[in-house]
């Protein structure tokens, strides 16, 4: 949450703040009678949890495009840099040995720098995994919070049934190299049984 | 060559996008989800497919089926977190040509895009 949401938030009367309270208290609407817990879904504890869970990936998800942004900008002007470097070289007066090895220790040092922005750019996809994995917590949420709902016969489930988007990602989180030996290891079977 | 990536996540498109101007693939169109990648793709021109499978509206197993009653040959690419031997065999069913699990390395998406592109 930027500052600018939480100007937002704070322009409501802080009426938000109390809900997030109230959210603290999940639990508690299991406990409550059935006559409490025929709100709204989203005025409960849950279904405010849901929507903080929501405003947190789309907020993460905006923020690591700024981060994105940040890392096309260094790698921009590291390639101007390089560029620049490369004319400098062709210069009468950079051709002493001395110049031409400080120049290709520039130009080393200027790719290493490029490497490390791809790799942290492709560090980025820590995002959309974790996204994913929250979508698949908002689903049980939902599942349990109409679970409850039943149980206590108001009849209330979630007003919008979004079902979860992510289907397995149990297994992420082993590292790249794991992940591409496994799915080639079925691709394998999978050409090999349809041959066979 | 035109890629088409079909991602809602736009970090991801981006990661992509990113991977492939590095191994000299630059001409790409992006769709968020089946629905608007199929759009693209009957806007015509494009030569290969990288999907998702998670997203909303229409997802990718559903976007790929789709594909491939129209068009057999064009390779498609699936880059998901989906990572259970289910989901790798029911994607390759519906026409999926390789398939990459995230997180992945460039080098991994450059090895599947040169081995589809033969």
């Amino acid at each position: 949450m930027d500052q600018s949401e939480i100007d937002a938030l704070l322009a409501g009367g802080g009426k938000t703040p109390k809900k997030a309270k109230t959210a603290a208290k999940g639990p508690a609407v299991a406990a409550a009678p059935a006559s409490t817990v025929s709100s709204e879904p989203h005025q409960d504890g849950n279904g405010h949890v849901i929507s903080e869970l929501d405003t947190v990936t789309s907020v993460t998800e905006r923020e690591s495009n700024k981060v994105m942004d940040q890392l096309d900008q260094i790698s921009q002007l590291v390639s101007r840099q390089q560029q620049l470097v490369t004319d400098m070289m062709r210069h009468e007066g950079a051709q002493s040995p001395g110049v031409q090895k400080a120049i290709h220790e520039v130009m080393s040092a200027s790719k290493e720098i490029q490497d490390k922005v791809f790799e942290a750019m492709d560090l980025m996809q820590f995002q959309d995994i974790t996204r994913q994995k929250l979508e698949r917590i908002v689903h049980h949420l939902r599942q349990i919070h109409d679970y409850i709902v039943d149980l206590l016969g108001t009849g209330l489930k979630s007003d919008t049934e979004r079902p979860s988007i992510s289907h397995t990602i149990a297994q992420t989180g082993t590292t790249p190299d794991e992940n591409k030996a496994h799915a080639d290891a079925v691709i394998e079977a999978f050409k090999s049984q349809k041959k066979g | 060559m035109k890629i088409l990536i079909v991602d809602d996540s736009s970090t991801m498109r981006r990661i992509i996008i990113n991977t492939l101007s590095r191994i000299g693939y630059t001409d790409v169109v992006e769709g968020e989800n089946g629905k608007s990648g199929l759009e693209k793709l009957g806007q015509g021109g494009v030569e290969m497919i990288i999907t998702d499978w998670n997203m909303p509206e229409m997802d990718g197993l559903e976007f790929v089926k789709t594909v491939r009653g129209q068009n057999a040959a064009i390779p498609i690419l699936m880059v998901t977190t989906n990572a259970a031997k289910e989901d790798i065999v029911e994607a390759l069913q519906a026409g999926v040509n390789n398939y990459v699990v995230k997180p992945f390395t460039p080098e991994t998406l450059k090895e599947k895009i040169e081995s589809l592109l033969g």
